[in-house]
Order: C-alpha cells, then structure tokens, then sequence
C-alpha cells in the first residue's frame, strides 16, 4: 500500500494543472448533482412535512353555499367512507378574483377566510408570519391589526412584490377591494394559484364587511384527511361528485393533495431537471478529460513504469495507484462540490420558496451528500479503470526501451510533398491525424455544448425573447382578454360585443372540471367551434372535437392511461355520465396534463353551463381594462370575471423568463468555462508530449506564432466536425429533449422553432472561440527555447 | 581576399547557477568566413556549442555583438531569430533530432517548404540531397525510429541543407554514431564543403576536427588559438600532424 501510495504522490505532484482542472470539473459536477437531489427529493418532501404539521387536508372543497343541509350531507358522505380520518367545515367566501403580480396579473379563486376563525383551525391550519422570519415559517409578532387588514400567501409576498403596509388592490368578480397587506401566511393545500385556489385571511372587520357587500358567495370550506394521500384525486371526485348532483346550482373548487403537491413544484421541477441535465454533461466530460489524462500518463511515463514493473511492481499496484491517484482527487474535489451546493443552496432555496410559497429550510442531507460523493468517485474510479487496463499488457522491456507508440507508423498520415496545403495547416492536420484520444476528447466536449447552444438558442427564441411559442405551448389558448358572464346574460352579451368594434373576434372557451370514469378530475374546455381558437397548436395529434360525443384528451393524460384515439371514454360531471370518443391529443400544462376539449353540446350531455367564459380579440390599441370597466357597468353583477389575459401571462410568465434567463446565462458560463478548461488541458498536455517536437521546430526556425497557430488549428478538424454533427443532431432531436424535460408538466410533444440562424453563428462562435482559446493555451510556446531542448540533452 | 560570413564583437554569454554567474564566453572577437570549414575545438565545459548557438542565432548572448552581413542579429527577438536561423542556417545536431512523427520525406520537407513554399522544387532539391547523401527511395518514407544512427544523422544533413543555408552548424555530429557511420556522415559534410558550403563545426574528436581547414581552439570561453589547415586531403599525414602539433601546444 505504501508503495502504491509513493507512486500516486509522485503522479500528482508531477501533474499539478491536470489536478487543478480536474478538481474543478468534478467539484462542478457534484455541487450541481447535490443541488439536483437536494431539489428533487428533499424539496418535494418538504411539502409532505408541511402538510403534516399545518394538519392539512388531503382534499380541499370550496363550496359555494353555507346551507345547513349540504353540511350535513357533505358530513354523511365523508363519515360513511371508511376512508375519512379526520374533517372539518368552516365559513369562508369564496369567489373567483385578480390582483397585481410580478407586473401582470394574477387571475386565481380566491378562498377567504376570517383570520381568528382560521388561526383557531384544528385542520387544514394556516400560519401567519411577518415579513422578516417568513423563510422560517415561524408566526411572528405583528404589526398593528389594520380594519382593512389582509394576510396574503406568502408566494404574493415574495415573489409578487408586497410588503407589510402597502395596499393591495384586489378584484373580487368584477370589483375592487383595497386591503393593507399586514403579513404573509403559509397554506399547504390553498397556498398559490397552482394549487387551483389561494386562501386570504381578511380582519374581522374588513371579512364582515366583505361578507355583507355580497361580492363573494358565503361559502364553505371543507378539508379532508383521507387514510392514503394517493388516493386523494379518487376521493376529491368522489366528493365533489356527490355535491354537485345532489346540489347542482353550487360552484364548486376543489383540489387533491397529489395534484397540489405536483403542481406547487413545477419550477423547481424545472430547475432540478436543468441541473441534472448539467451535472451529467460536467460529468461526462470529467470522465473524459479523466480517461484522457490516464492514457497520456501512461504514454508519457512510460519509461518510469517500465522501471517499475523492472524492480517488481505488478500491473495491479500500478494501476491501483492510478485508481487512487484519481480517486484521491475525486473524492475531495466531490465534498468541495458538495460543500460548494450548500453555500449556493440558500440562494436557490430563496428562488424556489418564491415559486412554491412553502418555506423551507436548508439542512444537511445525508443521501444527496452521500450519492454526490459516490456517483462522481465511482464513475472517475471506472474510468480510470477502464483507461488503465492496458498497462497489464505492457512488457516492461518495450517499456523501457521506447515505451509503446501511440503513432501508426504504417502510413504517413498528410504526407508533405502529396498535400495540396500549406505548410503549418498540413502539420496541423498531421498533427489532429495521429492524435485519436485528442480528437475524442474534443468530440465529446463539443458535442455536449452543441446540445447546450441549441438548447440556449431555443429558450432565448422561445422563452426569453418572444414567449408566444413557450406561452402556446404551457398555457394554450390566448387572448386579449377573457370574461365570464352569467348563462341567463350571454346572449345580451353577445350580441353587444357583435356590435363593438373594438372586439375584433369572440369565441367561448369556458373550462369547467369533470371526472374520467376513474375519478380523475380533469379540466375539459369547451367552445361551440375550435376551428376559431387562436392556438390552433393546442391538438397535436388527431383533431380537435366537432361533434357532440367527440372529446379531445390531454396526451401526457391519455398515455398514463394508454388510450389512444379511437379509444372511448366515459366522462361525468354533476352526477351525469356519457361516452365519448377520442379525437384528438391535446397538450396544455395547466392542469399537469389534465385536460379535454369538448364541444358545448358535449359538456351539455353531463353538465349544465351556469356562467360561461368568452375570449375576445380586441382591436389593436384598445385599452383593455377600460374595456373591462365598460363591460362590467353594463352587466353588473352577472359578469363574473373579466380578466387581462396579456396582464395574468405577464405576471405567471415573468417567473418562467426570469428562472430561463438564469438557467442560459449559468449554462453558457459554464459551457465557456468548460471549452477553456479542456482545451487547456488538451493543449498543455499536447504541449508536454511534444515538447521536443516544438524545439526541434524552433530550432529549424519555425516561429512561436507559427507554432500556436499550428497547435489550435490541430484541434480545428475534431471541433469544427464535432460542433457541425453537435448542431445538426441536437436540431433535430432537441424539441423531443425538451419535451421530455418538461413532460412533468404535461408536456409530451414541443414544437419550438429551432433558431438556425442563431445556432448556426453560436456554432461558428464556439469554433472560433475554441481556436483562440487555442491559440492562446498555446502561448506557452514561447516559453520552450530550442537551445534548452539541444543543450540539455 | 575571403567574404566575412559572419563576425562577433565582445561577444559574452553568462548563466546564473544558483545564484552564482558562470562566465561560459568572454568578449569574443571572431571572424568566420564564406567557404571555410571551420572548427571548434576545446575540452568539456569550454563553452564550443554556447558558442555554436550564439553564432548560429540559436540562443542570443549576454553581451556583444553578432553580425550577419549589415545585420547584428544579437539583438534579436526569438521569432526574428527564428526566421533568421530558416534563411541562413543549417543545423546537424549530435542527437540527431529528426521528428518521430513524421516520415523521413515530410521531416526533410518540414523544413524546407518553410522557407520555400513551391512544393515540385523542394521535393526534387530533397530528392537530390538524398541521392547525394546516399538515402534510397524506401528509406524516405520510413519514420526516424526505423533508421540506422547513420541513415538518420545523413537525413538530418539533408534536412540542414534542404535550404541552401549559407552556414551550416554542425554539433558534435558524429558524437552518437559508431566509427564507421561517424566517418561516411563526416565524408558527406566534406563533400559538401568541397562544393562550397560554409561549416560551422563543435566537436572534441580530432578525427573530425581533421575535415576542417580551420581550427579555432576555445579554453575557458576565450579562443586561445587559431590554425589554417588548409584544403582537406584524405590521408594527408603532414596536415594530420599540424593539427596535432596545434593542438598539443593548446594544452589538449
């Protein structure tokens, strides 16, 4: 073991910028691996340990109706399933509404609550925090109680920008109300418009006050903790079925704790998958650099380990100090990684907690930290392993006599006086011909920044710069603006916007929640004909429904449930069920996948409109809540929203721009770091291989540019091939990537427009950039004097 | 009347060794010519090949003066001195040096297409050399691992004169050849010379030094002694005898 260790501590000292680069690819590599598994397992966890201490529900209803009657029969129904743990009911208004968020709108149910009665919850319990100790959850002493007080999920504090004191202006149906923000509150199942419905605890005063102005129904909230939280979408269906057929004049919200506990994630989703995506790319490229440095140990120490095996080392010991030699950087460069997460971890948590709304906070975790060190260490392990085999194969007298020639001596490869090339590019060629782990090595790295540029090019054309593509896809139908009118109104309202020429196109779009035979709520929207919807994107296989027994299902949906179209399935809604057939697949995230496309006369088979939503197109230039305004003096109380579709996307989108900026701007650093750090690698070891070659070079009166230029452009022929295949492959196969990438969120086929244009000139970027990076790691030419090659010999 | 090839004023080379200068040449004052086959001689540690490398632009010195022609090349930067050694010199090295990469053909090639980029012109100048040099057609394609120590210090000759230098530098170049591949590789340098190449010789072996028609004897980084030799005659006793006569009153 001793003298395994001697000869490791001899590699390592002889080879101080191998150790350097290799140290910080894998410390990248495992502080972003950490990162990842922090993110998915823990993160998502956190939600469960919230729910358990709040005590919160595993179903969440809205009813909208405080009648004594349903109460007793929503307590019948959940006492007579053995199923049922634990429930409680209690007043609230609840009413869908919008506010200001993150410079757009949000347009979400709101579910509010008197905060003595919700404080005093023995379930579904609510915290309320200030605005200083938020992040760690705990209730904190508050400000002076306000009239108009109102306590908001902490998702609006943070990330939609309200501090304690300011004044939120929120639209209840179609009117304003302005409360004081006096404090963020924490709801596991009612905490952020992704979880269907966001809970406001309003004073005594300001909620009494709401209650009699009658803008919201007097309600009731209903949670549920159920034996087995995944059977939660079952049970939701269940109940909400069994409320609305026997109450059908009742609105309904509900939500299960499987979709919330998915659904209030999805950023971090997102994020988790990016760094995963990058821990692996760092990872390969590690193992790359990795292998490649063992081969050229080998090549270059090849007399030395001829001498070794001469006095008895056998070809185990060596390769077991090579195994340590890598294992002993690993290992180390891993805890620096993880230890690196942990310092950054709290910066993402902040992120992340502004995206979920559910606090959380950073501790040490033992399977993430222990899987970042193992993974990293056991890969660096098997590849030095594989790279190291052939030293058993080495004779020790070839050894010391010339050490095995990596040159194929049977051809010249680029002979001089056949090659139509000038001189240095032949000697370039040369040079790139017989150096086969170089070209690997540099295949591979560029290959995976091809990826990275394509991919970087895609979120900025799609995403970041114009968000219509990335909006299609997420949200599906768009507009200008949305409004939703009492059935017992819609004509007049027809009729009036037919007449306004500031619409320049209307069409319904009314979504509304039913049951596949299953239980599964899934979210059907209907219009009288989809061939007037905007995103005609939306059915991505098959077509959308035209007749009444046609439905077209959300494809994430319909592969987990294996149907296919042609298949049949029964839907219901409000206690009614019928058959229909599968048209078409659509795609849509807003309900994770969950959703169909019905005609109207399909929903009107199980269920009765009793509002309808329509979205319009207004002319161009027409203010839009001045609009609103109109609409809603016209129609009163029997226009139940009218949302600023453009303002809810801006506000729900910012998020998506903000973290995507974050994600290209971090890849391309690293993507820039990574083509410095192996070329150099690359360059310096070409550099110590060929010391000898560049003096005799010199000697002969080659020039030190000449010598650079000849040394990047060695590279040339492996980049330029690589990033070419790189960009042309990840073309083609990106959008399938991306749709694997987001297929958490419902999203199975994308259908970016691949930017050519800017992948192409990155592409040419990233040659250009890997030549003068080149050029200049080659600028250690300058040091090797011919004189010191002859002279020292 | 004989053409100055080159000239050193107050030429002096020094190393620092651990802090302590080593003065390797001091104010040397020395004149070569066009035409001569001139060698230098002197015991180990003299300072002949810190010599050969200041003359040849090869290393620059501490202080003083080497002039080419109108030009005082001391004072030159390491890429003007590069192309000053691919115009003008030519370099035989006692190591040999051939590039192991590279075939016998492409390493001759290297170096001339350098300076000379019309490709049918270098290969037949190569081709000549070859001939001359007495390397066949198969051996050319051959890497330098594949050669004898005298086939590969011949291609190294053919690789120094590839360009038609004006001086050719030779160090030591029999040093790690057998007598016999010593003596063709010294037969082919006379040759050359006989047709008119300026040499520049480094070498401790009297046997080389003979091919030389002067001899210039380096102590302690001063040339303490000069001798004419006159025009090389195989098997001239009388000139055998002078350099020796020369080199005994040098103290070697």
């Amino acid at each position: 073991m001793r003298k395994i260790m001697l000869i490791a501590g001899s590699n390592l000292r002889r080879a101080k910028g191998q150790v350097a680069s290799i140290v910080v690819l894998i410390l990248a590599a495992s502080a972003m691996m950490n990162l990842w598994l922090m993110l998915q397992t823990d993160y998502q966890q956190n939600f469960r340990r919230y729910h358990e201490k709040l005590n919160a529900g595993h179903v969440t209803l809205a009813v909208s109706s405080r009648e004594e009657a349903l109460r007793e029969d929503i307590a019948e129904i959940l006492e007579n399933d053995e199923r049922t743990v634990e429930y409680e009911m209690m007043d609230a208004l609840s009413m869908v509404g919008s506010f200001a968020y993150n410079g757009g709108e949000i347009n979400t149910e709101f579910v509010i609550l008197e905060k003595e009665s919700a404080q005093n919850k023995s379930m579904e319990r609510i915290e309320i925090s200030g605005y200083g100790d938020a992040a760690a959850g705990d209730a904190g002493t508050l400000a002076g109680e306000e009239p108009d007080g109102i306590y908001i999920p902490m998702i609006y504090g943070g990330a939609g920008g309200f501090a304690q004191g300011d004044t939120m202006e929120l639209t209840i149906g179609s009117t304003a109300r302005y409360y004081t923000v006096l404090g963020v509150l924490n709801s596991v199942m009612m905490g952020s418009h992704n979880c269907s419905m966001s809970v406001f605890l309003l004073t005594k005063e300001a909620y009494e006050k709401l209650e009699q102005d009658g803008l919201a129904p007097a309600s009731t909230l209903v949670s549920v903790r159920i034996r087995d939280g995944a059977e939660s979408e079952e049970f939701e269906a269940l109940l909400a079925d069994a409320v609305s057929s026997r109450y059908p004049g009742v609105r309904i919200l509900s939500n299960s704790y499987t979709t919330v506990s998915q659904s209030r994630y999805i950023s971090q989703m997102i994020c988790a998958g990016i760094l995963s995506a990058m821990a692996c790319i760092v990872t390969l490229i590690a193992l790359v650099v990795i292998s490649s440095g063992v081969m050229n140990d080998i090549q270059e120490n090849m007399k030395m380990l001829g001498a070794l095996k001469a006095i008895g080392y056998q070809s185990r010991q060596i390769i077991a100090a090579l195994l340590l030699q890598y294992s002993g950087l690993t290992l180390p460069a891993s805890v620096l990684g993880v230890a690196l997460s942990y310092a950054l971890f709290p910066m993402i948590n902040r992120m992340m907690t502004a995206q979920t709304g559910i606090p959380y906070e950073v501790h040490f975790l033992p399977l993430p930290c222990m899987l970042s060190l193992v993974l990293p260490t056991g890969t660096v392990a098997l590849a030095v392993w594989f790279a190291a085999r052939r030293i058993r194969k080495i004779e020790p007298v070839t050894a010391l006599r010339q050490g095995v020639q990596t040159h194929s001596f049977k051809r010249s490869r680029v002979p001089l006086d056949q090659t139509r090339l000038p001189l240095v590019p032949a000697l370039a060629l040369k040079a790139a011909a017989s150096g086969i782990r170089q070209n690997i090595t540099v295949c591979i790295t560029m290959l995976a920044l091809s990826l990275v540029i394509t991919f970087t090019g895609l979120m900025l054309e799609n995403v970041i710069m114009d968000m219509d593509p990335f909006l299609h896809m997420i949200v599906g139908e768009t507009a200008d603006s949305c409004i939703d009118v009492n059935v017992d109104r819609e004509d007049e309202f027809l009729r009036q916007i037919e007449e306004d020429d500031r619409v320049e196109k209307a069409w319904l779009y009314h979504s509304e929640e039913v049951r596949h035979a299953g239980g599964i709520a899934l979210i059907a929207t209907m219009s009288d004909d989809f061939s007037d919807v905007n995103n005609q994107d939306v059915c991505v296989f098959g077509r959308f429904p035209k007749y009444e027994n046609e439905v077209a299902v959300g494809i994430k949906y319909a592969r987990e449930q294996h149907l296919s179209v042609g298949d049949t399935i029964t839907l219901a809604a409000e206690g009614k069920e019928a058959e229909y057939l599968i048209c078409g697949m659509t795609q849509i995230s807003n309900n994770l996948g969950k959703d169909c496309l019905l005609t109207r006369e399909g929903y009107e088979r199980i269920g009765t409109f009793t509002h309808t939503s329509y979205y319009l197109n207004l002319r161009e230039g027409t203010d839009i809540d001045a609009f609103h305004e109109e609409m809603q003096e016209r129609f009163g109380i029997s226009l139940n929203a009218a949302i600023n579709i453009l303002a809810v996307i801006e506000g729900s989108s910012a998020v998506y721009v903000s973290l995507m900026t974050m994600i290209v701007t971090a890849v391309l650093v690293l993507g820039t770091a990574v083509v410095v750090f192996v070329l150099w690698l690359l360059v310096r070891t070409m550099l110590n291989y060929k010391k000898r070659e560049y003096g005799i070079l010199k000697a002969l009166g080659f020039t030190t540019r000449q010598l650079m230029v000849q040394t990047a452009l060695s590279f040339l022929p492996a980049v330029t091939i690589s990033t070419v295949v790189g960009i042309v492959v990840s073309a083609v196969v990106i959008n399938p990537l991306t749709a694997l990438f987001l297929n958490g969120i419902g999203i199975v086929k994308c259908t970016f427009a691949v930017p050519v244009g800017f992948i192409t000139a990155a592409g040419a970027g990233l040659i250009l950039f890997a030549f003068v990076t080149a050029c200049l790691m080659a600028l250690r030419i300058r040091k090797i004097a011919p004189v010191t090659l002859i002279g020292g010999e | 009347m004989k053409e100055i090839l080159l000239q050193t004023k107050s030429l002096s080379k020094s190393f620092s060794t651990g802090g302590v200068m080593q003065h390797v040449l001091k104010n040397i004052d020395l004149t070569l010519y066009r035409g001569d086959f001139t060698v230098i001689m002197g015991a180990s540690g003299a300072g002949k090949s810190t010599l050969l490398y200041a003359l040849s632009g090869m290393d620059t010195p501490t202080l003083g003066e080497v002039w080419f022609g109108e030009r005082d090349i001391a004072g030159l930067g390491g890429d003007a001195l590069a192309v000053f050694r691919r115009e003008h010199c030519g370099f035989v090295f006692q190591q040999i040096h051939l590039i192991d990469t590279m075939n016998v053909m492409d390493n001759v090639l290297a170096a001339g297409l350098l300076v000379n980029g019309d490709k049918k012109r270098m290969v037949r100048r190569a081709g000549e050399l070859f001939a001359a040099v007495d390397i066949p057609k198969e051996t050319q394609k051959k890497f330098p691992t594949q050669l004898s120590g005298g086939e590969a210090q011949r291609v190294g000759i053919v690789r120094a004169l590839i360009n038609s230098p004006e001086i050719l530098f030779a160090d030591e170049p029999t040093g790690a050849l057998n007598s016999k591949t010593g003596l063709d590789v010294l037969d082919v340098l006379s040759r050359f010379h006989e047709a008119g190449q300026s040499v520049v010789m480094v070498t401790h072996d009297m046997r080389s030094a003979r091919r030389g028609n002067r001899i210039l004897y380096l102590k302690d980084g001063v040339v303490t002694g000069e001798c004419d030799l006159g025009r090389y005659v195989h098997g001239d006793a009388a000139r055998h005898e002078k350099l020796s006569a020369f080199l005994t009153e040098m103290g070697w």
